[in-house]
């Protein structure tokens, strides 16, 4: 068999795989609402208070723009897990028996992320169609104009995202929770290395501007603001992507991108980049050996700390009799504080795994919270107090389900009614403990609105954790999620956003207080679904 | 102690029905559930252990609806599914102490039972070891140690012996004998000999219905006198299994031992006595010789 025809089959194998999953329906599903809210409005691209006129090429530019931004930041967690679902079924150990080499698995598994992430982007150019028509201001198509930014600025963004999917995968310390709050870094870094270059140069963007461009937002500003700047000289050369902003009041014509063999060749160069990356994750690669998994390293280096002696009695089943251990009957005792034990043991649960520096720097940052200047620890140091627990919080309510223990827990009498709360009580007491120093200094200052916005924010963390767990099964939502929103809402004090309450001018306890009981409720429904008697 | 199934039925999406009008009554002893793969088994001890919902007809322990009031056999039960995982990160006895709170079990007396647990599944030595460092075979055993934890008046364990060593399973089914005096105890499997040793009472499975129920005894009488063993070359053992239900071959140095289920002997044949093995092909046989007609 070719090797085209083999890669062929791989990337048709995995592609099905995901379009198959009810996963596939949420990811369209979440582009059509995004085109939704471009079509709304709700997520607008504007230069001071112009919009252009909704032509192809205003609409095609936007939603360009939109998918190589937006669409690429949640893009990377949706496709990201496909190695690590051909490990869990072991459909990988098959692969790695086979005479395949590495790079072709990881181009595969690239080109499979990309076939995902270009399913939405045919989903957003669908949208750009429909929107031009409803809208209506200009109804003529002009097909190239609209698909243009979507296939030259949309698609090799994508492309990239795909492969550094594949990448992160294979990077023992990024493939997991560590990855998924480093890619929204990475990202925004990837956005503002591309704007911070064409500030730096009045707006325009440089020859060797365009190569390090990824979402090709700087290089449509440079030539909008040209345009805007012919019908307005009093133009600010104010340019934002934004959502749920101000709606701009004046219109522009704007006859599309002027591609220029130079952008075209930029933009075509991310797919290199993307295939480079993808290639750089098969020299990482361990091609399902268990014995070049981190998790195994860690699990061997302890069991060689274990005394021989207790090896060699293990391995010895022959010498064993089994009459010698008789089981005699449980004794039915009375148990004092069944819930408070369980409690305990989801906290155990949660903890367990964790090197001594971990619990060493929570103890610094709560040290830290309580010995800073109160406005120090209310508005920095609790920023890193509450984003430390984050991969222990993104663990609840998806546990079951990711380690297949659902059935031995949901066997257990009240699941539902004991077992539920006792792992949500748990993850509170973390976020308290993790919080505590700044607590302490609140009692201390006497503000008392101070310690209501941290308690519900104690209630909301966890209860949003155990949500999404829940909810999806798994860890990266809440990992993306909750990333972006200490971002965006806590650490730049946003009204409304900011969930920690501790900052007076953007806290808003009641909503969050609230938002923990709703989000508790969904869980609670959600998980008497999954017991088939509640 | 009963449990009483009766008239339950299990539908999937795709309007796939894996269990249909089965009914049963077990009281304690040890019931082997014997079928081939994809019988219905499965669905039937997730249905017994309150994992799954029953699409039609109900469970009782001890007469209370288990739809009704699940906790109530939720609270007696030990469950070993066919399909399990564990906490890469616990060892053996910080897994066991999680369940035990699940359980909602004292922390004194499950410390004393998860001691016994252990020695009894001969996993006292590495009790401290992450259990992702666990063979196959030491995480089912780890597995039978959470199923037997609260001492279960009913013991529902799926294909139990599955990754087991032979010595691992001798010691499972003796542990099993000796555990099911006072309680239920239903063993799933497709492995005869597991329930040849421990069942006391045998119930067949076949395409999500019950095809027989009766002690082993009463089993092997259905094919007394119909099983027959003869050597012939190895040349016409394909003709053999055209003319025959050939229940085993073993190739020795004389040609190969053929052992049949037929009313007619062939020629050469010697009567042989019957095992569960066979009486559980022969019911096989004849139920789907019933449904094709």
């Amino acid at each position: 068999m070719s090797s085209a025809r083999v890669l062929g089959h791989l990337v048709k194998a995995d592609f099905l795989t995901r379009v198959r999953r009810t996963s596939f329906l949420v990811t369209l599903a979440f582009a059509v609402f995004l085109g939704y809210q471009v079509f709304a409005g709700n997520v607008q691209m504007q230069l001071d208070d112009y919009r252009g006129v909704y032509n192809s090429a205003w609409v095609g530019a936007l939603m360009g723009v939109v998918s190589s931004t937006f669409l690429t930041l949640v893009g990377f967690y949706i496709v990201k897990g496909s190695i690590l679902r051909d490990e869990t079924t072991r459909v990988g150990q098959i692969l790695a028996a086979t005479p395949m080499s590495k790079s072709f698995y990881t181009v595969a598994k690239f080109l499979g992320n990309f076939a995902v992430l270009s399913a939405m982007v045919a989903v957003m150019g669908v949208a750009a169609i429909a929107m031009q028509l409803m809208r209506a201001e200009d109804r003529t198509l002009h097909l190239w104009t609209l698909v243009s930014p979507l296939l030259l600025y949309a698609l090799p963004a994508m492309a990239f995202v795909a492969a550094l999917a594949v990448l992160f995968e294979t990077l023992p310390v990024l493939r997991g929770g560590v990855g998924n709050v480093a890619w929204f870094f990475l990202w925004t870094g990837l956005i503002v290395v591309g704007v911070g270059q064409s500030a730096s140069h009045g707006g325009v963007v440089t020859q060797g501007g365009y190569f390090r461009d990824f979402s090709g937002m700087p290089t449509l500003m440079g030539q909008m603001r040209t345009e805007v700047m012919k019908v307005d000289p009093h133009f600010h050369n104010d340019f934002s992507l934004t959502v749920a902003g101000m709606r701009p009041h004046k219109q522009f014509l704007w006859t599309g991108v002027e591609w220029t063999g130079v952008q075209v060749a930029a933009r075509l160069l991310w797919f290199v980049y993307a295939l480079a990356a993808a290639m750089l994750a098969a020299v990482f690669f361990h091609r399902f050996d268990p014995g070049r998994e981190r998790r195994f390293r860690r699990l061997n280096a302890i069991q060689q700390r274990t005394p021989v002696v207790e090896l060699a009695a293990a391995k010895n089943l022959a010498q064993a009799d089994p009459w010698t251990h008789r089981l005699t009957p449980l004794e039915h005792v009375k148990a004092k504080n069944r819930f408070l034990a369980l409690v305990v043991a989801e906290l155990r649960l949660m903890l367990q795994g964790h090197k001594w520096w971990w619990y060493a720097i929570a103890a610094a940052l709560f040290v830290a919270c309580a010995a800073s200047p109160l406005r120090t620890s209310s508005q920095g140091v609790i920023l890193a107090a509450w984003i430390w627990p984050l991969l222990i919080w993104s663990k609840m309510g998806g546990r079951e389900a990711r380690y297949a223990t659902g059935s031995l827990i949901f066997s257990a009498p009240h699941a539902l009614d004991r077992q539920l709360p006792a792992a949500w009580l748990a993850g509170a007491l973390l976020t308290l403990a993790t919080g505590g120093g700044l607590l302490i200094r609140l009692v201390v200052a006497g503000d008392l609105r101070g310690v209501a916005g941290l308690l519900v924010a104690v209630c909301f963390i966890p209860s949003l954790a155990l949500a999404c767990g829940i909810l999806t099964g798994g860890s990266k939502f809440f990992e993306a999620l909750y990333t972006v929103w200490w971002y965006t809402g806590a650490a730049h004090h946003i009204r409304g956003l900011d969930f920690m309450g501790t900052v007076d001018v953007s806290s808003t306890p009641v909503v969050y207080g609230m938002l923990a009981i709703a989000l508790l409720a969904v869980s609670w429904t959600r998980r008497r679904t999954q017991l088939a008697y509640a | 102690m009963k449990l009483s199934i009766e008239n339950v039925g299990k539908r999937y999406t795709g309007n796939v029905w894996a269990l249909r009008r089965f009914s049963l009554e077990l009281k304690p002893g040890v019931l082997g559930l014997l079928g081939p793969n994809g019988a219905g088994k499965t669905t039937l001890m997730n249905v017994l252990a309150t994992i799954t919902r029953a699409t039609e007809g109900r469970v009782t322990w001890n007469g209370v609806d288990v739809a009704k009031d699940p906790n109530a056999l939720r609270a007696v039960l030990g469950y070993l599914p066919q399909d399990f995982g564990v906490y890469p990160n616990l060892s053996a006895q910080e897994f066991l102490e999680y369940l035990a709170a699940v359980k909602g079990l004292d922390a004194t007396a499950a410390r004393r039972r998860i001691d016994q647990l252990l020695n009894v599944v001969n996993l006292a030595d590495v009790r401290g070891r992450p259990l992702g460092g666990f063979s196959g075979g030491m995480k089912q055993r780890v597995g039978i140690a959470q199923a037997l934890l609260n001492d279960p008046r009913l013991l529902i364990v799926d294909e139990p012996t599955a990754g087991l060593d032979p010595e691992e399973r001798v010691r499972f089914r003796n542990l099993l004998s000796d555990l099911s005096g006072e309680r239920i105890v239903i063993l799933s499997t497709h492995i005869v000999s597991d329930v040849e040793a421990t069942a006391t009472e045998i119930a067949l499975i076949s395409n999500g219905g019950l095809v027989a129920h009766a002690a082993p005894e009463a089993l092997l009488r259905s094919v007394e006198g119909r099983v027959w063993e003869w050597v012939i070359p190895s040349a016409d053992l394909n003709a053999v299994k055209q003319a025959y239900r050939v229940s085993n071959t073993a190739r020795r140095s004389d040609g190969v031992h053929v052992r049949v289920l037929t009313e007619e002997p062939p020629d050469g044949a010697r009567p042989v006595a019957p095992t569960l093995e066979d009486a559980y092909l022969d019911s096989l046989s004849v139920h789907r010789a019933g449904v094709a007609a």
